[in-house]
């Protein structure tokens, strides 16, 4: 069982939450123009055995997208913000 | 002005059920005197100060505690997003900054009460239910049974459950099968 501190409702069960994506994954500039980049943008992912950081939704709380720091091999959760924050 | 009907309308059956005795639980379905939820963006706090001043609050207010004015009851459920229990109309202040929703028809409120209220919401929602965490005037978003509700200490043994309508009988279940080892007492609809 994971437990994640939400910034908005404290710290709540996994239950409560839905895994929404990879946050690392960065979109390329609008004007790009190569498929490569785009391709990896939309399809390529990394299985990283570690620190991961991923956008989840507190779907039964506060409906607020977080960004997570989660250890993919020890389950063990780092910080919590809202996506908007991290994003500013 | 169309009637809000109870979802609950025919399931509730009031009356002694479960365990003889003093009921440890007291469910019930209170009627909503209207329910509003007002959202905006970064300039939530400006848009919606006129809503607030209108209703007779002076803050946004936190996310725990429920505010309390002349026949208003304000919960601040997001950073840019509030629920309001009023019967006045806040159509008028949707505007582009903000978007003003009428939820009247959309949840119901389960009433929950009594000596043993407390540990039947300990068994079905995962958030600590103790009295010095969940204390009268507080209130929390959670997952009951899957379904996304809201929690609000109303007393210190009295809850009132915000239910999506469409829900509203699973919650109603799964409390009543909870409560039963207590002895319900179910009251007539107020
Ligand atoms: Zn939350």
């Amino acid at each position: 069982m994971i437990r994640i501190n939400c910034p908005i409702c404290g710290l709540r069960s996994e239950t409560e939450f839905t895994y929404g994506e990879d946050a690392s994954v960065t979109r390329p500039a609008m004007d790009e123009s190569a498929a490569q980049p785009w391709l990896d943008y939309v399809f390529n992912r990394d299985n990283p055995r570690g620190w991961h950081r991923e956008y989840w939704h507190h779907a039964q709380g506060c409906r607020q997208w977080l960004v997570l720091e989660r250890n993919t091999l020890t389950h063990e959760i780092g910080t919590c913000r809202l996506a908007r924050e991290d994003a500013a | 002005m169309v009637e809000v009907r109870s979802p609950l309308r025919e399931r509730i059956t009031p009356g002694q059920f479960g365990a003889p005795g003093d009921a440890g639980v007291v469910l019930g379905n209170r009627t909503l005197a209207g329910l509003w939820q007002i959202a905006g963006w970064s300039d939530f706090d400006e848009a919606a100060d006129p809503v607030l001043q209108a209703l007779g609050l002076t803050a946004l207010g936190s996310y725990r505690q429920a505010q309390q004015a002349a026949g208003v009851r304000a919960w601040r459920t997001a950073p840019d997003r509030m629920l309001f229990e009023t019967p006045q109309d806040l159509t008028p202040f949707n505007s582009a900054a903000l978007a003003v929703l009428d939820l009247g028809h959309a949840r119901t409120c389960i009433t929950l009460s009594g000596p043993i209220a407390r540990d039947v919401l300990a068994q079905v929602i995962a958030v600590d239910t103790a009295p010095d965490v969940l204390k009268p005037g507080m209130f929390l978003q959670t997952g009951l049974h899957s379904v996304a509700v809201l929690v609000h200490c109303t007393g210190p043994d009295a809850f009132e459950i915000l239910v999506p309508v469409t829900w509203a009988e699973s919650v109603w279940d799964i409390l009543f099968e909870n409560a039963l080892p207590y002895g319900i007492a179910v009251r007539e609809a107020a």
